[in-house]
């Protein structure tokens, strides 16, 4: 436990102990100035911060509909048994462990002006559209490789939950009279929703880390058009060589991910206890 | 569950077009790694050409160092993780005094907040951590650091399956006068083989396909591992097609192994570390 205190803790502490320092590539080693809260001033005076939390809520809210509302209709879809629900599941659950880093890549390759996507529009007599370079299209092209990317979890876990629901209850509906979808609609889905909500933290949480999508296909471009939180606060350490800001700017994010991360901790620990 | 005839085969259409959704990227992914490069730049969307080895065999000969290194670090990171998280998870799951489940339940708790850290923020500190400690720009720096990411997963994952182990058998193991250090190797270690199995293949995957720790925590001019080449080859400007799907491939070939022989044992794995 110890090792690992000092393993996972110890750069957390690091890294707000450089939100409070002036720290450049040359200080990397060494001592620190204390600034106080000039950086997080700074940067929260920043309108390029704003439009990154901007940016950054407009994939979550991409994420969390698409998981939710798509994400439910499959699993509907993916709850009878079959060969073809069983095959669909496998490729699912291929895609989920697939790492980022080679589903972007694969995103890209589709997604470049010359590639795939664009040659099956031209098929179609559709001109080409320049997904990934043009700076008002980039932010939801990368939103939907990432939606498609956390799509099969979300439908594992809520086909989870649908095959949990009692059968008696779906009869017993059926008995009163209720359609297809009324019972879906008036007895599954209240049923669920303990697990939706815990889908839709865990999205907006994923939505966080999904850096790496934005690494491989953009890398925050073009310009500055796919910068979210943590995009904004990797190049700002790493290409402008200004470690504290971007230290400043990932403790901001941190906050964020804390204020959905602890009320979920908490629930998953009261339900461990019940 | 009860579904309407003709809504059964509506969903058997829909079931089938969002298994196409997934899977022709990917076929088209591996198809392309297939191509020469000739034939790619000539029109990267062509549907029949004559299959190559010849990208994948210039890829493992540029690319055998890179395969060597992602070797050394994977096995060091799974090895390492395994060898503390089996035991760290042993201890946060045994109930011995009521202190020692306080602090297992605030450990526990620390854990997945820390699994929930996203990498891009821990790579700014840790980068003056591995600074300070002399270890940045190596190898054991690097393991190091997948160490710190990987580890919580584990051990979340990791429990459930000590918890399935029956009680009865710790009190006959105490009875016949086992000391604790034989019971957890005796008794404790063979009942989780499964467990062992499915997240050692878990973090086998992941680590082989970490990038952010290898391309910032290596210095310039060593070799990196596949995934870096292939972060690499992303961060450029024009993309060598070819190449780079068969990077990817790469990258994902441990996967894909682990798929082949025990999608089910993966599945469950993952499920466990996802909702807990």
């Amino acid at each position: 436990m110890v090792i690992l205190a000092a393993f996972a803790l110890w750069p957390l502490f690091v890294l707000v102990q450089m939100s409070l320092s002036e720290v450049g590539p040359a200080e990397i080693v060494g001592n620190w100035s204390f600034v106080g809260l000039r950086n997080f001033v700074d940067v929260l005076g920043d309108f390029e911060t704003w439009k990154a939390i901007l940016r950054t809520i407009g994939l979550c809210a991409i994420l969390v509909i698409s998981n939710l509302v798509l994400g439910f209709i499959a699993a509907t879809v993916l709850s009878t048994t079959g060969r073809t629900a069983s095959a669909v599941l496998g490729i699912l659950v291929f895609v989920w462990a697939l790492p980022p880093l080679v589903s972007g890549s694969v995103w890209r390759f589709l997604l470049d002006d010359t590639g795939t996507l664009n040659a099956i529009l031209g098929l179609l007599g559709i001109s080409p559209v320049n997904w990934l370079s043009d700076p008002a299209l980039a932010l939801w092209s990368v939103s939907a490789v990432v939606a498609w990317a956390s799509l099969p979890f979300s439908i594992l876990i809520m086909r989870g939950g649908l095959l949990a629901v009692n059968p008696e209850l779906i009869e017993a509906a059926a008995i009163d009279g209720a359609g297809f979808w009324t019972t879906r609609w008036r007895i599954i889905l209240p049923l669920m929703r303990p697990t939706l909500w815990i889908l839709a933290v865990i999205t907006v949480l994923y939505a966080f880390r999904s850096f790496d999508f934005f690494y491989v296909m953009t890398q925050g471009g073009p310009g500055t058009s796919t910068n979210t939180l943590p995009v904004l606060s990797y190049y700002t350490a790493f290409t402008n060589f200004d470690m504290s800001t971007g230290a400043t700017i990932a403790v901001v994010s941190m906050v964020v991910v804390l204020a959905f991360a602890v009320p979920y901790v908490r629930t998953i620990k009261n339900e461990e206890t019940s | 569950m009860i579904t309407p005839r003709p809504l059964k085969r509506v969903f058997t259409v829909l079931a089938a077009t969002l298994g196409l959704a997934y899977l022709l990227p990917l076929v088209w992914v591996i198809l392309t790694a297939f191509k020469t490069n000739n034939a790619v730049l000539k029109n990267p969307n062509s549907i029949f050409f004559r299959p190559t080895l010849e990208t994948f065999r210039a890829v493992i000969n540029d690319g055998f160092g890179a395969i060597l290194t992602s070797l050394q670090i994977t096995i060091s990171v799974t090895a390492l993780v395994l060898a503390i998280g089996v035991p760290a998870a042993y201890a946060l799951s045994r109930h011995a005094h009521p202190l020692w489940n306080r602090v297992a339940t605030i450990g526990l708790a620390l854990l997945l907040i820390l699994q929930m850290v996203p990498q891009p923020m821990t790579v700014i500190p840790l980068f003056s951590v591995l600074a300070n400690w002399h270890v940045i720009g190596t190898l054991p720096g690097l393991i190091l650091a997948d160490l710190a990411l990987l580890l919580p997963y584990a051990i979340i994952v990791l429990r459930p399956f000590v918890l399935a182990i029956p009680n009865v058998l710790y009190e006959a193991a105490r009875i016949d006068g086992a000391s604790s250090v034989q019971t957890f190797f005796r008794l404790t270690i063979p009942m989780l083989a499964n467990g062992i199995f499915t997240v050692g293949a878990i973090i086998f995957i992941t680590a082989w396909g970490e990038f952010v720790y290898a391309i910032n925590f290596l210095p310039e001019g060593t070799v990196l591992p596949v995934s870096g080449l292939l972060a690499q080859q992303n961060s450029q400007y024009s993309a060598n097609w070819n190449t780079l799907m068969a990077l990817a491939v790469l990258t994902a070939l441990p996967l894909l192994i682990v798929f082949l022989f025990a999608q089910r044992r993966l599945v469950n794995g993952l499920s466990l570390g996802a909702v807990k």
